[in-house]
């Protein structure tokens, strides 16, 4: 069979793969994730490349490439980022939708998220409302409220106090019932018996309870992501592990949760989220108690988990000057609807 | 003294000591956890309900206070979920319905106020084996149910929205957790009475919480203390001649009392 893409270390096939599309590239990556292999010290060829092939190879890290058919959009993002390159034809563009979508403004993040996205390689799930309406104590607080997030989309919603921000991520999580209209989580609809079967889809890290003092180490935090799930305690351990190292929190695996700081506190409950192998991440003003410090370490791995694992999010908050940082879509919460 | 656990009574009254110190106190983990402790006060009251009726209809009190106090539960668990109330103020309802109930069944029934109210200070030596066997069998279930359920009960006492939100049961967990609690108390009561029952359910989880990092922590040692207060007690109460729930209830409190000033020394 003849590959699309080869990539060779030292003149020796490492790795190759007969996919279409940007599909090889994403395989390399998994291929890299698993392998000790250097990318800098890679040999690329593939048959065709665009500009949004480019930014991937870009972004993977390889820094030497042979590409049959190439575009000549590839070319600036080659040269910006010292790739050396060659190529047996050059087109002015190859036939592919993608390469449009890629703008002179993205970064090369920006274009690798937007190319796993496109790809369907994200974690995360899309979040649909239509026609919410959710009443308290008869008070109309979310009002035929629409929203559509696509599948590792973020979203930030902000708003006054009391305006029904907790409310809305409550009653997505089911805790509160719905008056009118529905919610789906991907193919689940919410309140129904397939998702009170896989709610665990969803990762809620909701304002910290200050008065918890309940004896448990953060590593046991960290576990009950895994639910009821009946796994070996070495499998346990690893996934514990893992989610914690992501969230830069392993080291506070034995502390007691409740000594923790606000931020220290918020990396545990991603973890814990991460652990559960949540699709979409709730997030409840995650900055409340957070210092100057905390706010920017969440901004971080904020950043990087949606780059990394791209779970959908939803994040309420009214730390104006915190999202205005975050740089994710922001929606407003006024008047029980979306604007 | 070892002469006496040849007396049957005695014998029995021992092993029952010694299931329940060891085992009853992980309900009183529970009870603090899921901040449940006026819901005892309820089950008390509740155990007088079914020592009246038990007196008034000639049944047997052991098994009928434990079917009041297993009714009441599920009533407030059902009432309070479905009013949307905090469980405290429903057990505080039920409690007062339930000795209002008693004393009508007193009343109307000429039941002795005075038999129905030795509840309160429990009778240790007059139970049958059945009653021994089945204090046992509880016993096994209350660890049985521990161990296997640790994981998603340390996610319900931590949160029970992120417990919920994890995929477990929490709903039927809680239920679970708040019937096990009612037949504690209701079988602590028949041991040590109502007024004394704390020393064996709750203090050894206040003491156990001094030191604990975790729930297992709390758990293992709220099992030895309770143990070491019931067999203790018991073993004090026959060498100085008290009643044996009393001896129980002032070691407890001797050595919360200890241990606290060690804590803040």
């Amino acid at each position: 069979m003849e590959h699309s893409l080869i990539v060779k270390l030292k003149a020796q096939t490492v790795f190759s793969s007969d996919q279409h599309w940007l599909y090889p590239l994403f395989e390399l990556e998994d291929y890299l994730k698993q392998s000790d292999t250097i990318a800098s010290d890679l040999f690329l060829s593939d048959k065709i490349a665009g500009k949004a092939a480019a930014c991937l190879i870009v972004f993977l890290g390889i820094k030497k490439c042979h590409i049959e058919l190439l575009s000549e959009r590839a070319i600036p993002v080659f040269e910006a980022n010292g790739i050396t390159f060659t190529y047996e034809h050059l087109v002015d563009h190859i036939q592919c939708r993608t390469e449009d979508l890629i703008t002179d403004k993205m970064s090369i993040s920006d274009a690798y998220l937007f190319l796993r996205k496109r790809a369907g390689r994200v974690q995360g799930l899309s979040v649909k409302l239509e026609n919410v309406s959710v009443r308290i104590d008869e008070k109309l607080v979310i009002d035929h409220l629409h929203l559509d997030l696509g599948r590792g989309e973020q979203l930030i919603i902000h708003g006054a106090n009391g305006a029904g921000k907790t409310t809305l991520l409550r009653t997505m999580l089911g805790f509160i019932p719905i008056a009118e209209g529905t919610i789906k989580i991907g193919d689940y609809l919410v309140g129904s018996d397939l998702w009170k079967q896989n709610r665990s889809i969803i990762g809620y890290v909701h304002q910290e309870n200050i008065n918890n003092n309940f004896p448990i180490s953060s590593g046991e935090v960290v576990q009950i992501g895994l639910g009821k799930s009946r796994i070996s305690k070495s499998e346990t351990e690893y996934r514990i592990e893992v989610a914690m190292r992501r969230t830069g929190s392993f080291h506070l695996f034995k502390q007691p949760y409740h000594t923790l700081s606000g931020g220290e506190k918020q990396r545990v409950s991603l973890a814990r989220c991460l652990c559960q192998n949540a699709r979409v991440f709730l997030l409840d003003e995650p900055t409340s108690f957070l210092d100057q410090q905390g706010k920017e370490d969440l901004l971080i791995l904020l950043s990087e988990l949606s780059l990394n694992e791209a779970p959908s999010m939803i994040l309420v908050s009214h730390d104006l000057q915190w999202i205005e940082q975050l740089k994710w879509p922001r929606k407003e919460l006024k008047g029980g609807r979306l604007c | 003294m070892l002469e006496l656990l040849s007396l049957t009574p005695i014998l029995k009254g021992l092993i029952v000591l010694a299931i329940a110190g060891f085992t009853f106190p992980i309900t009183g983990v529970y009870l603090f956890r899921l901040n449940l402790l006026p819901m005892r006060f309820m089950l008390m009251h509740g155990a007088i309900l079914g020592g009246a009726m038990a007196l008034a209809f000639q049944i047997n009190p052991f098994w009928t206070t434990i079917s009041v106090n297993l009714l009441l539960v599920l009533f407030m668990a059902k009432t309070s979920r479905s009013m949307k109330t905090d469980a405290g103020q429903i057990s505080t309802f039920f409690m007062v319905i339930s000795i209002s109930l008693a004393f009508i069944f007193i009343y109307k029934f000429n039941v002795p106020a005075k038999d129905t109210l030795t509840l309160l200070w429990g009778n240790l030596f007059t139970l049958s084996w059945t009653e021994v066997t089945g204090i046992g069998l509880f016993g096994v279930i209350l660890v049985g149910f521990q161990y296997y359920f640790r994981r998603q009960l340390r996610a319900l006492f931590f949160d029970r929205e992120i417990a919920f939100t994890s995929g477990i049961d929490e709903s039927h967990l809680y239920y679970a957790v708040v019937l096990l609690i009612a037949i504690t108390v209701a079988l602590a009561m028949k041991l040590i009475g109502a007024l004394l029952l704390d020393a064996l359910l709750l203090l050894p989880p206040i003491i156990a919480s001094f030191r604990s990092r975790s729930l297992r922590g709390m758990i293992i040692g709220s099992a030895i203390w309770g143990g070491c207060f019931a067999i203790g007690g018991f073993l004090l109460s026959i060498a100085i001649d008290i009643p044996a729930s009393s001896s129980i209830a002032a070691l407890a409190s001797v050595a919360f009392i200890i241990i606290y000033l060690i804590r803040n020394k």
